[in-house]
């Protein structure tokens, strides 16, 4: 394959957009897949297929970890080493992978088979350890399954637990190999886009929502239907719906089960999305990792197409929708709605300055809609059991369920489907069944690695949005990781600060400098150097990030830093002053 | 027209303003590094943090809009904390090598550290390391430590040049600013990112070491280099001689004219300037040989009544010296304009015509004349060069020629070339940079250059050396200074009428036709 013979195929993906630099990934992956790396030459190719300048496809290569500059071998094996992998193993797993192969992160076996990377959260963490094999997620990686990766035997396809009960999201989970067309027109699919398009305005649709009280599960909790209302309704420039699937956020794993086995009720989410806010033209990002669940969500695309629920006058409505699936790269930020409306555009994941807001000026500066794909995945429900029922489910200002993600030190990860308002014990107890080999709880952090870490003592708490803000803390994505007594939380915050540090995008001066400036003090410690006035710095370091940026990216990092050094600092002390580790059950310092 | 306060003042401010350029219009000054006027906003810095009542969290002041009633504190406790905050972190991997950073003394990280830091500093990892002293272009080292990815230089070759040589690569701490492997930063404006760099990662390659900036002297003035007249500062050391091997000029900077050149120079412009200090023509010479003044004006003012004058004057001078021409020489045939070929010239900055007072000659009705050729066929036989080398625009076997011809063959110029050496007279003319005066850009505006330090040696400027003429030769005109002689011409020539040197004052004047 030369760079001549892909121009056909370049040429079509431009066509896809409204502006040509937005194929910049797209044609980057189109490189890296036919070609297997990206050379100065593709990248040149590229920028006079873009009409942009070489510096800046530059700029995208180093940006997104996922692209390579350099041939790699014939398979890629991406072990995840982040918190909720670590807290299983990971750093062993890594180890034994290391010896086995005689290759450190970022080399190639000498025979070109084998590429070894260390990756940050895959959102797999119902599988931790686990590692990605090519396209394939691997694991628990313990014992057996980590013998067979070794000598490179077939691994099965991992049985994780998940929900499949329902009542609003999960209830199609339970078709392994996903629920398709037939299967989920069966299923009562489709009914609520239907009388979305045939018997609703985009006002009563917007009303509907809002009286579900369906937040925003991305993260954010941002009221759905208020969001939407911000679109103004007259406006000259296309209107657009991007559908968030860039998950990423360390502890997280839900959107990825929707995308593999319910990828209609996403589609027709974002039809009712499309009608409510009058766009005809809707953007799925799919975080770059997420090959098997982007193959699957655009086989329900097509069908969508087949079926006449995509296109032009969808159903005899008059109403269109076509969609487009947009690959990410590598890179956590870009879930952040602004950073990937800018990654989208064929920008390297920057969040961008407010005002002005999407809603008004978003993709290609038109109004624009981001919505994640839980936060979509539910709009079929509320539309065909009304929304009283959905508001029913869960709290006085949250309505419905939510998949939890619960990871880390439980008796059983796994995706869970459960009332807005549970509370965490009855996820960790009840759902998770407990804290594994009958150990006892340490900590908790609710709604992702950004979230403020709660103690044992703490988990009398409802998980919806209000609840867990008054408790100081978030409900974030919903990621669950679950910390028992042995965990050092020095080894904790070290593998946050690393996150964080890894995925700043290097944007904002405190965040760029923050980041890093915490993790080198954390490893620090970590490798017994600690320093008295260190936990003070850290503090302070963390305080100096808050509320001083593009986005919230730094509170996020500094939020790890302030709960996990507040609420242990006797242990952080420990380490500091002894450069031993208090959870380490030798009493030595927690790693060499 | 929206009211609000900042620091307890009340400012009217335009519609669509931000606060940044609400509170610089009221002379409150707010620290930035990534906010440029000139450039897009991209609000990374983060140093022009301020409090805006009513905000739970400090505001970039670049970013914000104004707002009717808005409250601004720039130096509550709130901001000066969050100023600090943000310092210390684009300090912490810095290398802080000021000593051998030829930004010291006019760096922001420095200025900004001693008006808002002054903090002990915390930071005690292994910092950052990445490249330093990269050539990336003929004029500009590239220093990627020191950059606080600012992106001023991005957005410059983005959004003014268009050339995109600029990329920030890699990200996080990592991220660093550098060119795509093997390509340069040479596009016609490439050094004033060096301008725009608030701190030491952007330097001069040609200013390199030369110069300590505290010893430098600043004038305003013009750029002689094309028809365009953007407005520069002059950059010199009179009394340091062991600088820069003597050279006073040590470098040029573009000065802000939103009507010219906005914040922007060319790179042709910026460096054209080595002839000032350097191939000076410094004595009177007489048929090459040293001579004086008195001598060369007595004895020219006494043979030019005998004889048939033609005078080549030049765009290179000033309107005040082209007018005192018209005057002295009235009975001459006189032209202005000579064979040059057109430069190179785009849709920019920088025009064609490389003189920088062309329109001002035609309004004075300098008309085009072929007064060589005048010369060749013994039409006249005094001919008076101001500036031009001959040889050069009409060959060597011309000057010979006209050398062997003419009864009296002046020359008054800034530079030995070989016309001095042929003319009869050599006269050591002062450089634009050594005398008041004016020059009419391509668009018709008037600007005045200024004399940033007196003429080298024994040379003088044109004006003064046709006003001793016209003295000598009887027609005496009353004017001691420039300043006077445009006054002379504002009164009598229409298109300047009722100007003077206040009214075109330092951004110039625009006349029109």
């Amino acid at each position: 394959m030369t760079l001549e013979e892909l121009e056909p195929k370049a040429r079509e993906m431009i066509g896809r957009y409204e502006q040509p630099r937005a194929a910049a990934l797209p044609l980057l992956w189109l490189v890296q897949d036919n070609l297997g790396h990206i050379s100065s030459e593709a990248e040149f190719w590229i920028g006079k297929q873009l009409a942009m300048s070489v510096a800046h496809v530059r700029e995208l290569v180093s940006f997104y970890t996922m692209f390579r500059m350099k041939p790699a071998g014939r398979r890629e094996l991406r072990v995840c080493t982040s918190l909720p992998c670590q807290l299983r193993g990971a750093r062993d797993v890594l180890a034994r992978i290391e010896t086995h192969f005689k290759i450190r992160p970022g080399e190639t076996t000498p025979d070109g088979e084998l590429t070894l990377s260390e990756v940050e959260c895959l959102c797999a963490c119902e599988l931790a350890p686990m590692a990605q094999l090519d396209e394939h997620f691997i694991g628990p990686l313990d014992g057996d399954t980590l013998g067979l990766l070794l000598r490179g035997s077939r691994i099965p396809d991992p049985q994780p637990f998940l929900s499949t009960g329902g009542p609003v999201i999960s209830s199609r989970f339970r078709y392994p190999d996903g629920a398709w067309f037939e299967t989920y027109l069966a299923d009562g699919g489709y009914q609520s886009a239907g009388k979305a398009l045939l018997h609703m305005t985009p006002d009563q649709i917007i009303e509907q929502v809002s009286a579900a009280n369906l937040r925003g599960l991305g993260g954010a909790g941002f009221p759905a239907g208020r969001k939407w209302s911000f679109v103004p309704k007259s406006s000259p420039k296309p209107r657009y719906l991007v559908v968030n699937a860039d998950e990423g956020e360390p502890g997280t794993f839900k959107d990825r089960y929707i995308l593999e086995r319910d990828p209609h009720a996403l589609l027709e989410g974002m039809l009712i999305a499309a009608r409510a806010i009058g766009s005809h033209k809707a953007y799925v990002y799919i975080r770059g990792e997420y090959i098997r669940p982007a193959r699957r969500f655009a086989r329900a695309v097509e069908e969508a197409y087949a079926n006449g629920w995509l296109g032009k006058n969808i159903q005899g409505s008059s109403f269109d929708l076509d969609v487009v699936i947009h690959r990410g790269a590598g890179a956590y930020i870009c879930g952040e709605e602004t950073a990937l409306l800018t990654s989208l555009e064929g920008g390297k994941g920057f969040p961008r300055l407010k005002p002005p807001f999407p809603a008004i000026s978003g993709l290609f500066q038109s109004p624009t809609i981001v919505n994640n794909v839980e936060t979509l995945a539910c709009l079929p429900f509320i539309l065909r059991h009304g929304p009283e029922r959905f508001a029913a489910l869960g709290t006085l200002r949250q309505g419905g369920t939510r998949l939890f993600s619960v990871g880390g030190h439980v008796s059983r990860p796994g995706l869970y489907e459960a009332p807005a308002g549970v509370s965490l014990r009855e996820l960790i107890y009840n759902h998770a069944q407990g804290i594994r080999n009958g150990q006892r709880l340490k900590a908790v952090i609710p709604g992702g690695i950004s979230a403020k870490v709660l103690t044992a003592e703490e988990i009398d708490v409802a998980m919806d949005f209000d609840s867990l803000t008054a408790a100081g803390t978030m409900a974030g994505s919903a990621g669950v990781i679950v910390m028992d007594e042995s965990t050092c939380m020095l080894e904790a915050l070290l593998a946050a600060s690393r996150f964080f540090a890894h995925e700043s995008c290097g944007q904002c001066s405190p965040c760029r400098e923050g980041t890093g400036w915490i993790h080198r003090i954390v490893r620090r410690i970590w490798a017994g150097k600690g320093k008295p006035q260190d936990l003070d710095h850290l503090l302070a370091i963390a305080g100096d990030m808050e509320g001083k940026t593009i986005c919230v990216f730094a509170d996020a990092a500094a939020w790890p830093v302030q709960s996990y050094i507040t609420k242990f600092r006797s242990e952080f002390e420990e380490h500091v002053h002894t450069g031993r580790c208090p959870a380490s059950r030798e009493a030595v310092a927690c790693r060499p | 027209m929206p009211a609000l306060t900042i620091d307890g003042r009340r400012i009217d401010a335009p519609d669509g303003s931000t606060v940044i350029q609400a509170a610089e219009q009221a002379g409150i000054f707010i620290a930035r590094y990534c906010y440029h006027p000139g450039l897009s906003i991209a609000g990374n810095c983060r140093i022009c943090l301020v409090e805006v009542e009513k905000n739970p969290k400090l505001q970039i002041a670049c970013n914000t809009p104004v707002m009717e009633g808005m409250v601004v504190h720039t130096n509550s406790g709130k901001a000066e904390d969050g100023r600090r905050a943000v310092l210390e972190f684009l300090l912490a991997n810095h290398p802080l090598d000021c000593p051998v950073c030829d930004q010291s003394g006019e760096c922001d990280l420095q200025n900004f550290y001693m008006n808002f830091g002054l903090y002990d500093p915390r930071f005690e990892e292994q910092k950052v390391k990445k490249k330093k002293a990269v050539a990336i272009g003929p004029h500009v080292m590239l220093d990627q430590e020191r950059c606080i990815l600012c992106s001023r230089c991005v957005r410059f070759t983005d959004e003014i040049t268009k050339t995109g040589e600029f990329g920030i690569f890699n990200r996080g701490d990592k991220a660093e600013l550098g060119l795509f492997p093997g390509q340069t930063l040479d596009n016609a404006y490439s050094a004033n990112v060096i301008d725009i760099c608030p701190v030491g990662a952007l330097t001069e390659m040609d200013f390199r070491f030369k110069a300590r900036v505290w010893y430098l002297s600043s004038a305003p003035s013009v750029c002689n280099g094309c028809a365009q007249g953007c407005n520069i500062d002059v950059h010199f050391v009179l009394n340091r001689p062991h600088l820069n091997d003597g050279a006073r000029i040590m470098r040029l900077k573009p000065r802000y004219n939103p009507d010219v050149n906005q914040w922007w120079m060319c790179d042709e412009g910026r460096f054209g300037f080595g002839w000032i200090d350097r191939g000076r023509l410094t004595k009177v010479l007489h048929h090459g040989v040293q001579s004086a003044w008195d001598e060369a004006m007595a004895a020219i003012a006494s043979s030019l009544p005998q004889l048939r004058l033609g005078v080549i004057a030049s765009a290179q001078l000033t309107v005040e010296e082209l007018f005192l021409i018209r005057e002295v020489f009235h009975d001459a045939q006189i032209t202005a304009s000579v064979p040059e070929a057109p430069g190179s010239s785009d849709d920019f900055l920088i025009q064609a015509d490389k003189n920088p007072n062309t329109l001002g000659a035609a309004w004075l009705g300098f008309a085009q004349r072929d007064i060589v050729h005048d010369a060749l066929q013994g039409r006249i036989d005094a001919l008076w060069v101001f500036g031009h080398d001959l040889a050069k625009l009409f060959g060597e076997e011309t000057l010979q020629e006209l050398s062997s011809k003419l009864r009296l063959f002046v020359y008054s110029g800034t530079n030995e070339n070989p016309t001095s050496s042929s003319a009869t007279w050599a006269l050591p003319a002062a450089a634009y940079l050594e005398k008041e005066g004016t020059f009419v850009n391509c668009h018709g505006r008037i600007q005045r250059v200024r004399q940033a330090f007196p003429p080298l040696l024994d040379s003088r400027e044109d004006w003064r050396l046709l006003l001793d003429l016209a003295r000598q030769i009887n027609r005496p005109r009353h004017y001691r200074n420039p300043q006077e002689i445009f006054l002379g011409l504002a009164a009598t020539e229409v298109r300047f009428k009722n100007l003077n040197y206040e009214a075109i004052g330092t951004q110039g004047f625009p006349l029109h036709d």
